[in-house]
């Protein structure tokens, strides 16, 4: 059952030089699918997140999330609708410098006006999941990478949202950060069904999820499904990488026999 | 592009941001060439009152001085941190040091020349409304507008010497920080989360001892305390901005159920960072908006004084004579020829006074005729009063006496005519003004009077009595003109010294209010001006701030508009960060000048025992007035700026 359903979105920018940023793009999102959205820069994937995240508008073409029309809605429906259904991981965290962990994670609560009570107990949960529990009343510059990505993630998950939307999670994490990170999203999406559309340049990234989806220059371009191997799949990704960009050296030297 | 080029475009580029700096310093050379236009003023005649403007028109240029030097420099530091990264990609692109310093200098030229040329021509344009507010309040025949090189010269040198200063000494802000972190830009906020407990409390305790004094304070130690209490009060006032401020948030951020709620997290915490990060300036905002409601209030007091100062000197001319004088006659004879000369009607009432020592105090007490005192009654529309052989009354010499007497009753003796009297109660107005008499001054009746013939034990008759002529003219504001030869004759006696050879004393009120009213509203414009360039420039502060915070600011709304924040809740945010940043700086300031009021009503209150209260509301209301204005003014661009995106 699809969850979120793409159909001939387009997306122009006018300006003194208009830019055809999507071009009649169509695919769907089943629920409980944890899909990478992949492409080279420029190829629309921004785009793409911010058109799903409710915050821009396709120019023509219709999107379909949880059964809602978002051009049909006002903005402050939106407003709820993101506060409630979408949870946000961005590549440089965005996390509020001037509150601590503990309350970076409640905030979608508050916003929302939940209980003490009742963000106290998710909050004890989550962060118990996420290995945050030492570290709450740490401020963001006081922590490491990787516990801030944890952070972000905390927020995006407390409010129990329909989806998570990613954009490069791991693109400011080292390897193990990175891996922890991939990891608990893929645990989440497993034991919750949350359903997650990662944007990643990543190809170890993409390897997590249950299908990537390939974009260039603002058209859909290709998809794969993942198999039992993640090592397999990831040298799929590999060859259609090598594909898309025409050109091999664009990309990841690492090529697994 | 030339260097010189680069510099320009740097600055016009950028205007937005060099908009609120150069609005405050045009305007503040536009108020100092008003004043020193006035300064140099070639036709203020009057001796006195050019004394007046030209001292009050230094001071006011002094202080203008000061205050935009110290603005200036304190807006172009915090201007070139904001602009720290584009520093830093021009030193990584390989410009030398020397070169970033001369672009620098360049640019704060530029900036400058422009303020002082602008605020020239706009100050020349509004020199001749303001000669003509002062020409009404100094009562002058004209005020021409004049042209001379002074004025200009000394705005023009004063001003690009304060550029020059500030260009110079700006970069070495700059200078100091390595390359990479200038890319970095400042990030501070390590330092902004501390606070010392012990110094927040002790910030309290500072301005709750300094308040506590300043409400219960009398005129003993008042003049201890002014010296006292203003720089405990400075210091209660900064550790509140840099620990107190944080210490309160710390205690709501305790309480989940206060602080965990919808926009207050955002609000509560961005709020406290904002705070404690612009503390310093806050704190100069507070003392200088302290010193401009104080120096306004005071002078709108001063005002007030002169407001009362009809009640306190009912008759227009006074003309005191002792019985040797040979000048009498001639004066008197001048004086009703010119009273007539001008048109106006007025009675006259000659007193002979006379001194006499009594025996309950042992001091002279001055004393004057129940029918004399009774014809000015008449003539003034006083109550009229009757006494008995034996009987006498207080003559009130201030309005403070009125009360302290009108209970007394005292039995005493005339010694040296050997007069007993039973001096009951006060005239109920006063009738001469404060100082024409000593403090011990009675009226007898008629038969009394008549007794006492002897002089003061030591003195000859010639020297215990005297005469005392009293001109009631009920068109008082127009005696400005009567009697000036014999008023500079008194004057010029006072000013060598030589006021107790002179064998009469003169005084005129209408001429005495006009100077006083001219100087005191002078005083009062002049201070106005100051307050208001002093406002503006702590409005400048306040958005020059917010907009070199601006990006952050806005990166920040944008990731919480995507989490789903509402444009409602994002106005409301702002309201409960900016509330604070505005009215908080305000809010103490308004306090500190309320206390600092309740002292000085003290002294006033020994000094003309006139109440300042309703005045100080006024000033007060009228300055938070400007603040809310302002306060949605820049909410207004703040908002605009956030949610363009």
């Amino acid at each position: 059952m699809s969850i979120l359903k793409m159909d001939d979105v387009t997306k122009v920018y006018e300006g003194k030089v208009t830019h055809r940023a999507l071009n009649q793009l169509s695919f769907e999102v089943n629920k409980g699918e944890f899909i990478a959205v992949m492409g080279p820069s420029g190829s629309g994937k921004t785009t793409l997140l911010n058109i799903i995240s409710t915050i821009d508008t396709a120019t023509s073409g219709y999107v379909t999330i949880d059964g809602l029309r978002p051009e049909e809605m006002t903005k402050n429906e939106l407003a709820l609708f993101r506060r409630r259904q979408l949870g946000f991981v961005f590549q440089d965290f965005n996390l509020m410098q001037m509150l601590t962990v503990e309350e970076n994670m409640v905030l979608p609560l508050t916003m929302d006006g939940h209980s003490v009570d009742e963000m106290k107990k998710r909050l004890l949960d989550i962060s118990m999941k996420l290995d945050l529990y030492n570290i709450l009343d740490k401020r963001p510059n006081e922590i490491s990478g990787g516990q801030a990505q944890r952070t972000a993630i905390g927020r995006a998950l407390i409010h129990k949202p329909t989806f998570i939307l990613a954009d490069e999670p791991t693109g400011n994490l080292d390897s193990k950060a990175s891996r922890d990170v991939l990891e608990l999203l893929s645990k989440v999406n497993q034991e919750q069904e949350t359903t997650i559309i990662m944007v990643t340049h990543d190809p170890i990234a993409a390897s997590y999820c249950d299908r990537v989806v390939f974009i260039k220059d603002g058209e859909f371009f290709n998809e794969i499904y993942s198999d039992d191997r993640r090592q397999t799949f990831f040298q799929r990704i590999l060859n259609v990488l090598s594909l898309l960009g025409g050109n091999v050296n664009d990309l990841s030297t690492i090529r697994l026999s | 592009m030339t260097f010189r080029q680069f510099a320009y475009r740097n600055v016009i580029r950028n205007r937005r941001i060099y908009a609120a700096f150069f609005m405050a310093s045009m305007f503040s050379v536009m108020v100092f060439l008003m004043y020193s236009m006035l300064l140099f003023h070639p036709k203020i005649d009057d001796e006195f009152l050019r004394e007046v403007a030209s001292t009050g028109m230094i001071v006011a240029e002094v202080i203008l001085y000061i205050f935009t030097l110290f603005f200036l420099f304190y807006s172009m530091s915090a201007f070139l941190q904001a602009r720290s990264k584009e520093f830093g990609l021009l030193l990584q692109l390989g410009m030398e040091r020397k070169q970033l310093n001369k672009l620098v200098f360049l640019e704060t030229m530029l900036i400058g020349a422009f303020s002082v040329a602008t605020g020239i021509v706009f100050g020349y344009a509004f020199t001749k409304f303001f000669f003509m507010i002062v020409r009404e309040l100094l009562q002058l025949e004209s005020l021409p507008l004049y042209v001379s090189w002074k004025p200009f010269a000394l705005t023009i040198g004063s001003f690009l010497s304060l550029f020059v200063i500030i260009s110079l000494t700006s970069v070495i802000f700059i200078r100091e920080q390595k390359i990479i972190e200038l890319l970095k830009g400042y990030k501070k906020l390590d330092e902004l989360q501390s606070y010392s407990t012990v110094k927040a409390i002790l910030g309290i305790f500072l301005l709750l001892f300094a308040y506590g004094a300043a409400a219960f304070t009398s005129t003993k130690v008042v003049f201890t305390l002014s010296l006292l209490l203003p720089p405990v009060a400075a210091l209660g006032t900064y550790f509140f901005f840099t620990h107190s401020v944080l210490f309160f948030h710390q205690q709501i951020r305790k309480r989940k159920s206060l602080y965990w709620h919808r926009y207050r997290l955002i609000a509560f915490s961005e709020g406290a960072v904002k705070l404690r990060e612009n503390a310093r300036m806050y704190f100069i905002v507070t003392i200088v908006s302290t010193v401009a409601f104080l120096s306004v209030g005071t002078l709108t007091s001063l005002t007030s004084y002169t407001g009362q100062y009809r009640e306190l000197n009912p008759l227009a001319l006074i003309y005191t004579s002792e019985l040797t004088n040979p000048l009498e006659r001639q004066h008197i004879d001048l004086l009703t020829r010119e009273l007539e000369e001008e048109g106006l009607s007025y009675s006259l009432v000659p007193y002979l006074v006379k001194k006499q020592t009594s025996s309950f105090s042992q001091y002279e007490v001055d004393i004057l005729r129940e029918s004399d005192v009774n014809q000015l009654a008449v003539a003034l529309r006083a109550p009229l009063i009757e006494l008995e052989a034996g009987q006498a009354m207080f003559i009130p010499y201030s309005e403070n006496s009125l009360t302290s007497f009108k209970d007394r009753e005292i039995q005493t003796v005339l010694e040296e005519s050997n007069v007993p009297i039973l001096v009951k109660g006060v005239y109920p107005e006063m009738l001469f003004p404060t100082l024409s008499f000593g403090s011990n001054v009675i009226v007898v009746s008629d038969q009394d009077y008549l007794l006492i013939n002897e002089p003061v034990i030591g003195q000859t008759i010639e020297e215990s009595f005297y005469k005392f002529y009293a001109f009631h003219v009920p068109e008082w504001e127009r005696t400005k003109s009567i009697g000036l030869e014999i008023d500079s004759q008194v004057t010029d006696a006072i000013y060598s010294n030589q006021s107790n050879d002179l064998p009469f004393y003169f005084e005129n009120s209408g001429l005495n209010y006009s100077i006083i009213r001219a100087t005191f509203s002078l005083l009062l414009f002049t201070g106005l001006m100051v307050a208001a360039v002093l406002l503006l420039a702590a409005g400048s502060f306040v958005y020059f701030k917010l907009y070199t915070g601006l990006e952050r600011d806005k990166r920040q709304f944008e990731v919480l508009k995507r989490m789903g924040l509402t444009d409602q809740e994002l106005i409301k945010i702002v309201n409960r960060q900016l509330v604070p940043q505005f009215f908080l700086p305000w809010g103490i300031a308004m306090l500190h000048s309320a206390f600092s009021f309740i002292s000085l009503q003290v002294i006033w209150h020994d000094l003309a025992d006139v109440s300042i209260l309703m005045e100080m509301i006024y000033v007060l209301i009228g300055f938070t007035f400007i603040q809310v204005l302002y306060y949605f003014l820049i909410r207004w661009r703040y908002i605009a700026n956030v949610r363009a995106s």
